[in-house]
This record gives C-alpha cells, sequence and structure tokens, in this order.
C-alpha cells in the first residue's frame, strides 16, 4: 500500500471515531476494518487516546473568581448563592421552558398525545429524509460524546448488537421547542428511534404500549426522563427492545 | 376646530409625545431597556461556555493565570458584540474571540517558538500511521499517566494544538473548528490526525 493510501485511510479512522462520516461511508469503512486488522489496530490505539484525554481532561467549569469577576465586569445579574454552571445553565432552561408555555406537557405529570405525536412525527420525518440520523456510528463511545455540548446532558447509550439491535447512529429530535436527543437502533430492516425526553420529579414507571398510524410505540420514564420507542417492528420485539434498554449498563 | 391627525399620535396624545421624541429615531418602538437584552443574551450565550474558553485558553497560553486574563478580556469583547453572536453555535463564536485574544497575549507576553513555527515544514512531514513508528497498543496508551499526556500536547505546535484541544477536549465538530481557526475542514482533518499521531507517539515512546 502506498504512503498517500495510508494517510487517507488515517484520516479516515479519525473521522469515522469524530462521527463526522455520513452513514454510507460509515458502513463502509467499518466492512474495510473488518477485513484489516492493522486498520482495526489503528482505530483501538486512537479510541484508547481519546477515552485517556477524556479519563484525564473532562470539561470543566470556569474558575469561580474569573465568573465573579466577568459577571461584575457586565453587571450580570448575580445570583445569591453561588451556583454551579450547571444549575445555571439547568435554572436558564428551566426558565426558557416556563416561559415558552407551549413546553409545559414536558413538565406534565404525564406523558401526553402531543410529545407522542412530535416524537412519533420525527420519526416519519427522519424515515423520509436522506438520512434518518445526524451521526452515524455503530459505536456508542461515537454516539454518546456527539450529543455532549449540543445538549446538556447526552443520553444513555447502550450496545444492543448482540441481541440484534444494532445502533446506528443518532439525531437531535425537536418537541415542543426544546432539542432531544433521539438514538437509532435497527432491526432486521426496521429502524427504532428512542427518544429521551427529560422529566424532571416524575417517578418511574413501567412500560406503556400504544400504536398510532402503523407504528408502536412504548413509552417509560426512568431516573427522570422518559423514553419514547418509536418503529415498525411488531410490538412484541419493540417489548424485547425496551426491556433490553432498560436493563443493559450503559457502560462509559 | 381643530383636526386631528391621526398620523401624528403625538399631537393627539401630547404626554406621550415627550417621551417619543427623547429616543434618537432609530430607538422608538423598540424595548426600552436594551442593556438589559444585552445583559440576557450575555448570561444566555456566554456564561455557559465560560469553562470551555478557560480550557481553550489555558491550552493555547500553557499559562492558568493567563487564561484567565485572556477569558476576562474575551468576555468583555464578547459582551461589546453580543448582538453580532452567533444564534446557531454561541459557542463557537465566543471561542473565536477566545482563541484570537489568547494568541495576541501570546504575542505580546512572550516569544513563543511554536507560534512562529513554519507550517509547511511540518505539515510536508506526513508522518506515516502511528503504527508505522510505534506499535504501542491501546492497553498501554490507556495507562498513561495526566502529566505524560499533558506535556505530549503542549509540545504540539500551536496550530495542531488548537485543533486537538477542540476536537478532544471541549467536543467541536470539524466545521465549526474550521470556522473558528479559519482553515477548510480538510486542514482541520488533516491536522487532527496528525496531532493525534504525535500525541500518540510521544506517549508510547514515553511507555516503552
Amino acid at each position: 500500500m502506498t504512503d498517500a493510501l495510508y494517510r487517507d485511510k488515517s484520516i479516515l479512522v479519525h473521522a469515522y471515531l469524530d462521527g463526522e462520516l455520513d452513514s454510507a461511508n460509515t458502513l463502509a469503512f467499518e466492512e474495510q476494518m473488518s477485513s484489516d486488522p492493522e486498520l482495526a489496530a489503528e482505530c483501538e490505539r486512537i479510541k484508547a487516546y481519546q477515552d485517556l484525554v477524556r479519563k484525564h481532561f473532562p470539561r470543566k467549569e470556569a474558575p469561580a473568581g474569573l465568573r465573579a469577576r466577568i459577571d461584575a465586569q457586565v453587571g450580570a445579574p448575580r445570583p445569591a448563592v453561588q451556583h454551579s454552571w450547571r444549575a445555571l445553565a439547568a435554572s436558564i432552561a428551566v426558565t426558557a421552558v416556563l416561559a415558552s408555555g407551549a413546553t409545559s406537557f414536558i413538565l406534565s405529570p404525564e406523558p401526553t398525545d402531543k410529545a407522542r405525536d412530535a416524537i412519533v412525527a420525527a420519526h416519519i420525518r427522519s424515515l423520509m429524509a436522506p438520512n434518518p440520523i445526524d451521526i452515524a456510528s455503530s459505536d456508542r463511545h461515537t454516539v454518546k460524546p456527539w450529543f455532549n455540548g449540543k445538549i446538556p446532558d447526552a443520553p444513555r447509550v447502550v450496545d444492543l448488537a448482540q441481541a440484534s439491535f444494532p445502533l446506528v447512529g443518532g439525531r437531535l429530535d425537536v418537541v415542543a421547542h426544546t432539542a432531544v436527543p433521539t438514538l437509532v437502533y435497527r432491526h432486521a430492516k426496521h429502524l427504532i428511534s428512542l427518544t429521551a425526553v427529560p422529566a424532571p420529579g416524575r417517578s418511574d414507571s413501567g412500560t406503556a404500549s400504544q400504536s398510532t398510524g402503523g407504528y408502536n410505540i412504548l413509552n417509560w420514564t426512568n431516573d427522570g426522563i422518559t423514553y419514547w420507542a418509536v418503529s415498525d417492528i411488531q410490538s412484541t420485539d419493540l417489548s424485547t427492545f425496551a426491556r433490553l434498554f432498560r436493563v443493559t449498563q450503559a457502560d462509559r | 376646530m381643530s383636526v386631528v391627525d391621526i398620523r401624528r399620535p403625538d399631537l393627539m396624545f401630547p404626554d406621550v409625545a415627550d417621551k417619543v421624541h427623547a429616543l434618537p429615531i432609530s430607538e422608538r418602538g423598540k424595548a426600552p431597556s436594551k442593556t438589559g437584552d444585552d445583559k440576557r443574551s450575555f448570561v444566555q450565550l456566554v456564561l455557559p461556555h465560560l469553562g470551555d474558553a478557560h480550557s481553550l485558553a489555558r491550552w493555547i497560553t500553557g499559562d492558568r493565570n493567563a487564561a484567565e486574563e485572556v477569558v476576562q478580556e474575551a468576555s468583555s469583547r464578547a459582551f461589546r458584540a453580543i448582538r453580532t453572536a452567533a444564534d446557531a453555535s454561541p459557542r463557537a463564536w465566543l471561542l473565536t474571540i477566545v482563541r484570537d485574544c489568547a494568541y495576541t497575549w501570546l504575542q505580546k507576553n512572550q516569544e513563543n517558538p511554536f507560534t512562529r513555527v513554519d507550517l509547511h515544514a511540518v505539515e510536508d512531514k506526513q508522518p506515516g500511521r502511528a503504527s508505522a513508528c510505534n506499535s504501542s497498543d491501546a492497553t498501554i496508551i490507556a495507562r498513561t499517566e495526566a502529566k505524560h499526556l499533558e506535556a505530549a500536547i503542549f509540545a504540539l505546535p500551536a496550530p495542531f494544538r488548537e485543533t486537538l484541544v477542540l476536537r478532544d477536549m471541549l467536543g467541536l465538530s470539524y466545521c465549526e473548528i474550521a470556522e473558528i481557526t479559519g482553515g477548510s475542514v480538510g486542514i482541520v482533518m488533516s491536522r487532527l490526525a496528525d496531532a493525534r499521531d504525535r500525541v500518540i507517539r510521544t506517549i508510547g515512546r514515553k511507555l516503552s
């Protein structure tokens, strides 16, 4: 193999791990990797390096003193208590949610028809788009970080490939003016959209099932997040998927 | 009997007229408290990203205190220009300003060999795959200590280091990085591949 070819492939490994390849190229690359152990080893090395960076240099908040000086500089209203950044960001988000009014159903005690309709619409829309996903990857370590920086909390991502529900990728959907993460899994030739809608304060619930317009829908709440699984697969298969997702640990 | 001209509300309502005319023409009809809006935008668009701003500034300047100085300067610039903030990605917008301030600080405060590196000379070397030079495997890489990783990253020439930091530590997309550093996505891709190869080789050497 020539140096130039080496180099092209090497750059592709990076783009693959960074989730910057579209779905067609991702599949082609994964295929290529399965028949090229050296390329697979290179991929492992870069992944190990990325994990190392994440472990040693996680994203941090600015030093408190700096923030206080910047607040004073612009005369930004200073909260009485020293909030953490996350709390501040969350309070802004909550204010926005409360202010918009339209989003109230997200905070309502029960998952509503409106939320369901928005989520099913997003699933159907995704099937019509040239690409059902924004980030194509079967690797949860690629999909999860992609959400970081786009939304406050990246979703729980689990690997169910062994159970014939391989991860295909993820995308951002908008439910009531709020960006929410959707994971896309595949079963046979069908896609499953799994949308995670924040539901602060809502208690955990079992799986509820319904169907609309030929799509089966399951929803359940866990750890303050309501999950919606939408697909045109058999409802029994979808239940299996939901059960596996709930019991499988998301390792980091 | 006077004719009331409905196009002149100021004549119909003299009290209001005083207030309306007190504002410059460009401000009429707008929200009364513009600075309040600016502050709100600043709180929403800039404040959530101060941590990332500080991190980028530290990796560029190599100095924690300098990074605070840089972020303070950058946020005051951001506040003055808050109306030009990109709604699509306020974080990338802020980091563009931070990067600019950080390099200005470097120029003013120290002779940094990394900032004056001849890019072509560096990029022409085109190292092959990391494996070609060093076959440290993934499990060995995983055991690297923080200080060795940090040293390897600081040893990178500035253009490579900033690309790596924006992607691997702050998680920006190739497009956003291209926008921030003023290059193309192609340049981002090749710099990122080079930067990671170098870091992996450096920590590999340390361990073997």
